[in-house]
Order: C-alpha cells, then sequence, then structure tokens
C-alpha cells in the first residue's frame, strides 16, 4: 500500500522534469536579441511610474483571514463524513451544532459586512 | 456502530450555559442597533445569572465527564461564581463607559462571556489540556479586550504588550506540559498525582518532571504577575479599557490561581517540599516588589497595578499553606479582592466621564466635596485594600496569614505584616487625597445610575462580608 | 518491487505526463474551433490538412496545436531586468507540477493487472480526495508567485486576484466534495467509483455537482471567472511579463488542470468509468478469447468512456466560455462566500439528516436528496436574482414609453 505513495513521489519527478524539457530546448533554440526597451517592464507602452510592489487592499486579507478559519472547520468535517453513519444520531446532533457555528460564523461575517468588496 | 461514552450534562451545565448564551449573543447582537447596545449587555447579565442560578443544585456534588477531564467541586462552583460575579459587576461599569469612549460594540460583552467559560474551564479543569484550553481562551479574549479602545494608542499598546508576553507565557506553559506529560505520561491531574505517589519517577525522568511543572508554574505565574514575570503588568493595565483592567486584576487572576492551585494541590501534591520554599521565596518577594513599587507611582490606575501585583502575593500564601484552611482562605481573599478591585477601579471610571484619563492622585483631591457616594467608595475599597478592618480586605489578610502561619510560614507572614503596614501608606495617602485636598482641575463625574449601583453593590458586599465573614467562610 | 516493475512505472509516468499534454494540445484545437462554431466563425482549418483528390481537404487544422509549438519554441524569451529572475523563472515550473500531478489519484478506467491492481490508476491511496484537493489548491503558488517575480503592476493583481478568489471557491468546492464523500464514506477514488455502480452520485448530490461545476471552474480561473487574466484590463494578468516557452507552460498548466478538473467531477458525481454492461461484455469477450483479452477490453472500453464524459464535461466548459461574460470582481466574491458557500452547508446538512433518517436504499435516499437539492437550488436563484423595486421598473418602462 505504502507502495502507492511512492508512485505519487516518483511521478513528481517525472513532473518536475517534464517542464524543464521545453524550458531548455526553447533557450538553445530561440534567437535572442535584448534591447532596452524590450526588457523594461510592460505598461501599455507608457514609463514605468513607481513602485510595484506597494501595500494592496486590506479586503484580500479579510478574505484570506476568513478562508484560513472555514478551511480549518472543513477539514475537521471531512474525519466526520466518513464515519457519520456508524456515529447514529448522537453524532450528527453534534456535527449540526458544529455546523451551526460555522454558520453563525459566516452570518457574523456577512452582517458586520466582511465579506463586501467595497 | 461506534460507542460514545456517555456524558455527564449537570458536570458541564454551566460551561454550556455560558459558550451557548455567548455564542447565541454574538449572532442576536447583530440585530439589536447601535443606540440600544445596552441590551446586549443586560442579555449577557441574564447568561451570566442562568449559569449562576445553574451552580447551585450540584453544590456539595462531585463529579467529571469526559474521561475525567472536567470535573466539579465546591471548589470549582465558588470560583465559578467568584468569575461570574466579577463579570457581572464588569459589565455593569461599562454600560456607561463603553459609549463615552465610542467603543459601544456588542462584542465588548460577547468576549467577558467567553473569557468567563475559559476561566471556568480553567476552575473545573482536571487534566493539563484542559487548564491550557481554559487560559487560552481567556488570554485570547483578553487580548482582544485590552486593545478594544482601538484606535486610542495605548490601548493598542496594551494589547500588542500582553499578546507578546502572553505569547511567551504560553510557550512556557505547553513546554511544561509536554515535559510534565514526558515525565509521567499522563496529562490528567489526578494521574500525575498517583503516579508520583508511588514514587515510580526517578533518574532523568525526575529532572524532567521538575522542569516542566517549573515552566507550568512560570505560564500560570504570568497570568496572576508573580514577580519575576510581573513586567507587563503596569503598562497592560494602565493601558487596557478601565473596566477591562478591573476584570482581568480579578477575574484573570484569580482564573489562573485556580489552575495553579489544581496544579500544585492535585499533580504535585507528594512534592510538596520542593515547591513550597520556591513558592514562598517568590510569594515574599511578590509583596515586597508590588507594593514598594505602588509606593512611588503617582497616577492611581498604575498605582492599583502594582497593588495587584502586592495582592497576588498575599493570595499565593492560600496555596503555599497547602491545607483545606489555606484553600479557603485563598477563595475567600479572591471574592474580598475581587469586589474591592471593582469598586475602587468603578471609581475610577466614573472621573472619566468626558472619556479622557483622569487618574492623577491630584485628581481624586476634594472628592468628598464633588461627590460624596463616590468619596466613601474609593475611601472603603482603599481600606479593604489595605487590610483595614471591618472590611472585607483586613478578613481575607488575617485568614491567608492564619493559613500560612499554620503551615509553618512564619517567616513569609511577617514579612507580609511588615509590609502590609508600609502599603498601608500609599492606600492611606489616596484616603487623605479625597478628604482632606482641595481640587486642582475641574474633573467632570459620570452620573449613571446603573454604574453607581454597581459600585454601591461592591461597596455593600466589602462591608458586609468584612462584618459578617463567619457566615460566609462556613460556606465555603 | 524488482527492476521490471521500477521500469514498468517509469513507463506510466511517461506514457500519463505525454497523455495529459497531448490531450492540453488537441483540448486547445477542440476549444477554439468550438468557440469559432459558437461565433459563428470558422477557426483553425489550414495546418495539416490533406487533400483528397478532386480538390477537397479534410480533418483541417489538425496539427494545429504542433505549429503552435514550434512557434513557440522559436519565440525570442525576454526576461524583464527588473524581475526577480530565478523565481520568475521558476513560476511557470510551479505552475505544470500540480497540474500534472493531480491525474495521479484519478482512475482513468479499469484494466486489472491480475494482482489485484489497477493498471489505469497509478497510485491508488487511501486519502485520494484530500490529495486531490491539496494538489488543486496548490496550483495557485504558480500564479500568485509569477505575479509576483514579474514586478508588473498587471501581473502583481493578477497575481492577488487569483489568490483571493482560489481560497474563496476552495472552500466551496472541499464541501462539495464532502458530499460525495459522505455518500460514499471513503476517500478512495476507486470505492467512490464503485459506490456508483446503481446510481452515479449527480442523482444524490445534484446540489453538489453544480457547486462543484461552478467552484472548479473558479479554481482554475476560467471564464467567466478569469478576472486574473482579464486581457481587457490586465493585460493577460500574471502572464504579462511571460513569453515563449514560459508562456506555453502556463497556458498548458491550465487547461491541464481543467480537463483534470472535469475527470474529478466524473469520477466522483458521473460514475467514473462505469459504463451499463461493461461487465457483461467483459465477461463474454473472456469466454471467448481467454482472460488476458477480456482484461484488456474492459480496460479500453471503461478508458473510452471516461474519456467521453470527460469530453462532455469539456463541452460545458467551452460552451460557458463562449456564452457567459466576465462577471465583476465583487459579484466573483459574492457568489463564493454568499451562495456558494451556504449552498454547500447546506447540501453537507441534507446528504447527512437524508442518509442518518432514511434506510439505507439508495435509490429512495437518492431521490429525496435529488429533489430537496433541487429545490434548495431554485430557492438561491430566487433569492439572489437582483431585485428592484417597483418604481425602479415603472421608470424604465415610462422611459421605454417615451
Amino acid at each position: 500500500m505504502l507502495a502507492n505513495y511512492a508512485f505519487i513521489g516518483i511521478f513528481f519527478i517525472a513532473a518536475l522534469i517534464f517542464p524543464l524539457i521545453p524550458l531548455i530546448a526553447a533557450w538553445r533554440l530561440r534567437p535572442a536579441r535584448p534591447t532596452a526597451t524590450k526588457l523594461d517592464t510592460y505598461e501599455c507602452g507608457l514609463e514605468v511610474i513607481g513602485e510595484t510592489r506597494v501595500q494592496f487592499r486590506v479586503q484580500y486579507y479579510l478574505y484570506a483571514l476568513a478562508f484560513v478559519i472555514f478551511d480549518v472547520e472543513m477539514v475537521f468535517l471531512y474525519p466526520w463524513a466518513v464515519a457519520y453513519n456508524q456515529l447514529g444520531l448522537y453524532g450528527l446532533l453534534a456535527m449540526t451544532v458544529f455546523i451551526v457555528i460555522l454558520v453563525f460564523g459566516l452570518a457574523y461575517e456577512w452582517k458586520k459586512g466582511a465579506l463586501e468588496w467595497v | 456502530m461506534i460507542e460514545i461514552p456517555p456524558i455527564d450534562w449537570s458536570v458541564v451545565l454551566q460551561l454550556c450555559i455560558i459558550f451557548g448564551g455567548a455564542t447565541a449573543l454574538l449572532m442576536a447582537d447583530l440585530f439589536i442597533p447601535e443606540v440600544r447596545r445596552r441590551v446586549t449587555g443586560y442579555l449577557a447579565l441574564a447568561v451570566l445569572a442562568a449559569a449562576a442560578i445553574a451552580g447551585v443544585a450540584p453544590w456539595g456534588c462531585r463529579g467529571h465527564t469526559f474521561s475525567g477531564t472536567i470535573q466539579i467541586d465546591s471548589f470549582s462552583l465558588v470560583l465559578n461564581w467568584i468569575f461570574m460575579l466579577g463579570a457581572a459587576i464588569t459589565i455593569v461599569l461599562s454600560f456607561d463607559y463603553l459609549p463615552r469612549h465610542g467603543i459601544n460594540r456588542g462584542e465588548y460583552y460577547v468576549m467577558i462571556l467567553f473569557a468567563v467559560g475559559g476561566m471556568m474551564l480553567l476552575a473545573q479543569g482536571a487534566d493539563l489540556v484542559v487548564l491550557f484550553l481554559g487560559l487560552e481562551l481567556l488570554s485570547i479574549t483578553l487580548y482582544a479586550l485590552a486593545g478594544f479602545a482601538y484606535p486610542r494608542t495605548t490601548s493598542e499598546e496594551a494589547a500588542m504588550k500582553y499578546l507578546l508576553i502572553g505569547a511567551f507565557a504560553t510557550g512556557f506553559l505547553v513546554f511544561g506540559i509536554a515535559l510534565v506529560y514526558g515525565a509521567t505520561g499522563a496529562t490528567n491531574l489526578a494521574q500525575i498525582g498517583a503516579v508520583l505517589a508511588e514514587g515510580r519517577i526517578d533518574g532523568e525522568n525526575r529532572i524532567y518532571l521538575m522542569a516542566g511543572a517549573a515552566m507550568t508554574v512560570i505560564g500560570l505565574g504570568y497570568k496572576i504577575s508573580l514577580v519575576p514575570f510581573h513586567m507587563w503588568t503596569p503598562d497592560v493595565y494602565e493601558g487596557s479599557p478601565t473596566p477591562i483592567t478591573a476584570f482581568m486584576s480579578v477575574a484573570g487572576k484569580a482564573a489562573a490561581f485556580a489552575g495553579m492551585t489544581r496544579f500544585l494541590l492535585t499533580a504535585l501534591e507528594t512534592q510538596r517540599e520542593i515547591w513550597v520554599p520556591i513558592l514562598a521565596a517568590l510569594a515574599a518577594i511578590t509583596i515586597v516588589v508590588g507594593n514598594l513599587g505602588a509606593l512611588t507611582q503617582q497616577n492611581v490606575k498604575r498605582m492599583l497595578a502594582y497593588s495587584s501585583i502586592g495582592q497576588a502575593g498575599y493570595i499565593l500564601l492560600g496555596p503555599l499553606a497547602a491545607s483545606e484552611r489555606g484553600t479557603e482562605a485563598m477563595l475567600y481573599y479572591l471574592l474580598a479582592y475581587t469586589l474591592t478591585n471593582l469598586a475602587a477601579f468603578g471609581v475610577l471610571i466614573a472621573l472619566e466621564a468626558r472619556g479622557e484619563a483622569a487618574w492623577n492622585l491630584s485628581d481624586l483631591g476634594g472628592l468628598w466635596q464633588r461627590s460624596p457616594g463616590l468619596a466613601i467608595a474609593m475611601a472603603i475599597a482603599m481600606l479593604s485594600l489595605a487590610g483595614v478592618p471591618p472590611t472585607a480586605g483586613f478578613v481575607a489578610k488575617f485568614a491567608v496569614f492564619t493559613a500560612a502561619w499554620q503551615a509553618g510560614q512564619a517567616v513569609l507572614v511577617f514579612i507580609g505584616v511588615i509590609v502590609s503596614a508600609i502599603a498601608a501608606f500609599y492606600y492611606l495617602r489616596v484616603v487623605a487625597q479625597i478628604f482632606m485636598s482641595e481640587p486642582t482641575r475641574e474633573v467632570e463625574i459620570s452620573s449613571d445610575r446603573v454604574l453607581a449601583f454597581g459600585i454601591g453593590l461592591s461597596v455593600i458586599a466589602i462591608v458586609l462580608i468584612g462584618v459578617l465573614p463567619a457566615r460566609l467562610l462556613n460556606l465555603i | 518491487m524488482t527492476w521490471l516493475d521500477i521500469v514498468i512505472l517509469i513507463v506510466k509516468c511517461i506514457v500519463l505526463t505525454l497523455a495529459a499534454t497531448t490531450m492540453f494540445a488537441y483540448f486547445t484545437l477542440f476549444e477554439r474551433r468550438l468557440l469559432a462554431r459558437l461565433q459563428n466563425r470558422v477557426g483553425p482549418n489550414r495546418a495539416g490538412a490533406i487533400p483528397l483528390p478532386g480538390g477537397q481537404r479534410i480533418l483541417g487544422g489538425w496539427l494545429q496545436p504542433a505549429a503552435d509549438a514550434v512557434k513557440l519554441f522559436f519565440k525570442e524569451d525576454v526576461v524583464p531586468v527588473m524581475a526577480d529572475k530565478w523565481v520568475y523563472i521558476m513560476a511557470p515550473g510551479f505552475a505544470v507540477i500540480p497540474a500534472l500531478i493531480i491525474w495521479v489519484a484519478i482512475p482513468l478506467g479499469y484494466w486489472p493487472d491480475g494482482a489485484g491492481g489497477n493498471l489505469l490508476q497509478l497510485a491508488e491511496i487511501d486519502v485520494a480526495i484530500l490529495y486531490l484537493l491539496a494538489v488543486t489548491s496548490v496550483g495557485v503558488y504558480g500564479i500568485a508567485i509569477a505575479g509576483w517575480a514579474s514586478n508588473n503592476k498587471y501581473s502583481m493583481l493578477g497575481g492577488i486576484r487569483a489568490t483571493a478568489q482560489v481560497i474563496s471557491y476552495e472552500l466551496a468546492l472541499g464541501l462539495a466534495v464532502l458530499g460525495v464523500v459522505m455518500q460514499a464514506q471513503s476517500f478512495r477514488t476507486d470505492t467512490i467509483v464503485d459506490a456508483q455502480t446503481t446510481l452515479w452520485y449527480i442523482v444524490p448530490q445534484f446540489l453538489g455537482f453544480v457547486i462543484f461545476l461552478v467552484a472548479s471552474t473558479a479554481e482554475v480561473v476560467r471564464a467567466p471567472f478569469d478576472l486574473v487574466e482579464a486581457e481587457q484590463e490586465l493585460v493577460g494578468g500574471y502572464n504579462t511579463e511571460y513569453g515563449s516557452m514560459k508562456f506555453a507552460l502556463f497556458f498548458m498548466s491550465e487547461y491541464i488542470k481543467l480537463i483534470a478538473m472535469n475527470a474529478i467531477a466524473v469520477t466522483l458525481f458521473l460514475g467514473g468509468w462505469k459504463v451499463p454492461g461493461l461487465q457483461t461484455l467483459a465477461d463474454a469477450v473472456t469466454a471467448s478469447f481467454g482472460a488476458n483479452i477480456g482484461n484488456a477490453v474492459f480496460g479500453l472500453t471503461s478508458l473510452g468512456a471516461f474519456l467521453l464524459k470527460v469530453t462532455v464535461l469539456s463541452f460545458v466548459s467551452v460552451w460557458v466560455r463562449a456564452t457567459l461574460p466576465r462577471v465583476r470582481y465583487d459579484q466573483l466574491m459574492d457568489l463564493g462566500w454568499k451562495v456558494l458557500l451556504p449552498l454547500a452547508l447546506i447540501n453537507v446538512a441534507l446528504t447527512a439528516i437524508v442518509n442518518v433518517i432514511l434506510p439505507d436504499n439508495i435509490w429512495i435516499s437518492g431521490i429525496v436528496l435529488f429533489v430537496l437539492g433541487l429545490a434548495t437550488l431554485i430557492g438561491a436563484t430566487i433569492l439572489s436574482r437582483p431585485k428592484y423595486t417597483s418604481s425602479q421598473v415603472t421608470m424604465v418602462k415610462n422611459n421605454a414609453r417615451s
């Protein structure tokens, strides 16, 4: 059984090598005549103004935070999902409480406006 | 079918009420408009009342559930009541404070409830993992509450300092738990105690156990601000919103003491000859440093912070006695201290009516002429902190000193008494300022009825349990 | 494990990689032709046409992918001076590797190797579902890294948008898959396929299937959720600064991921390689030609059925791209968080309740779930439609009259 995980590893190596072949081939084949204009950052032909790596809007972070919470909770649902039938009604109720808390969290964020893209 | 072990719901009833109520309140608050924010507070009070009443039925019972990780006994019930009392008075004191400072958000009350839940886990925990869970729940909510006065920079600073130091303390605690588990093979307090009683631990394991126990105590020591670990206390107490300072200084401290007492007296019972001298030394340093630090403060809030460090040293005398008597004394002290500190901070809240700090000693000058009620409340609180009869503070100090004396800690009691006498100086200086000085500047005083009710209730309780201590001591 | 086994394994790996690449190449042709048809154009129809006697030419365009590849090989490759050179070069690799290794855990068919194994599934692991979810979400690293390393504002925006989008839809995706896991009570893809012998999971998990299709389209940042590239505003987004073979690798990873997503959808909801009557056919062949031929027939037929189903879903993908305009970013986030996530939670709850309460008969519980899922979907559609007040409506009507 463990051998199957080794297959993933071997295939991973294959997948690692795979993009190298065309990259190296193209590197040998293609022409290279760089000019200052070619090497410049592309901004629709205008001069580059300002830094690229600036602060961007906080909304992205809010989504990322919400994601971390929900993703962890979702991961907790997985072990339950493969055994919920054996846990019977009690397991169902326990998980209902859990899902209700999850929904409360979502409702809270929704109502507080954390999910609004303003 | 997978068997699910039965759960004794009566053991966790109070916890269920608090956590369920807090979650429901979080939802309910979404639909309460800003101008009616007090409704959230009243609902939170209702939740606390329900949980407090739920604690009456199991009085005198002992039991545990969730595979022996959560237990209930008189000790935890009394502590739960102290936490709920502290939280309830804090909420009452906050009604007026929050809108005046522009931080009238419903999460405040919800987080106080969650913090109370964490404290109850600390009091009811019979397993190191549950203790850790409770402490984390308590700390994380308190970090957020300390920074609740955002965007006031002092509040943010307090939250940041508390978070960083708290994270450090958590690291100690978890590492300590891991080492204790490695040495004894158990996280359950009673099991650890049993393993140690058999005397099977020796050699390397003994070193691990001692290191682990020391780190666990250090982790909890940060929360109760024992002296080498107290550096954060003045800054955090000064920067946090005043009701939260009050809550932190009483309930948070009581919870950490609960956890520490459980750990020391259940798990490390047999190792008494090792930890008693160490903790006695710590208690002595704490009493001395805390009170001497308070001597030089001109800022009353900061003075109270140092005083709370000193008080922690006195409270520690209770568990140090390692007897029934000592634990009772500690509980009594915690109750008295809770009421006293809440009353003192309540007066400070009343002085912050305009939303700016009025914590200088001179701001208290002439309080007697301007507001006799507040003046008397502050005076009684100060006398109680100093340990002057007939207040609760006196009986509490008397109880811990007797317990420690009986346990053979004569030197410690001696130091305690001497320092109490010195400490009386700065407490009485406040009283003198109130009654004998003239006001230096105009400080607006809040005339909110609910706030007055909260302060009044605490003050009456201080006097009442000071005059009739026997009743309560018997009950405990 | 002998040397022979390892050689076979390596050959399998190479075959799978090449197969994925070929699928990508021909999917691009498929898409271009189909899009052209849907837009009343002709599409690429020259490369590789075979002249017939009488001036007729057939199979026009079948060499188009090869021609594209040759063109890309000979393009000049410019690394912008402002870029982080090595990160910039590595980014396409980060994008391609996850796209390829998804395929390891998908059963492409069933070809018994005589020892209880399956020749058409490279790794039969116990946590295949978790593996698939993990690898699909890792795919966004390539885009995020490319956006950052290019040091170009458009690329940066594309990369950030991609990250936010993928994590938002990952929740709905994961919860949709959870419904299937609950039905089959297993994380193994082969067990899930086996469990669909009686009834494909598209019936009991209809709601889950719809969520999965939408979320997977967003997860591989394809139209109408291709804000990451958005030619008109971001000039290609994260790949603005990429050219030549590096661009081709991004392009490839995107399409391989899309096909892989469709393959996962087929495995989870459309019965995988199952077709009715397959076992009877294989038994008949085994009876007359022996076990090896029987296995081969079984394997090839199941592979064919699988590819056919994937093609059907791929057709849907192209169709969607041709039909729907690109959404706005706030709409994208609203759809993910306020529509799909609650729906997916409802789906999980419905699945749990129905399967615990109703008896083990898959038909009854399946149809009940289907009806409930459909009702939820219709309800959600009604609830989330744009609402206008009556005054707005009269205003527009009056405008139209005057």
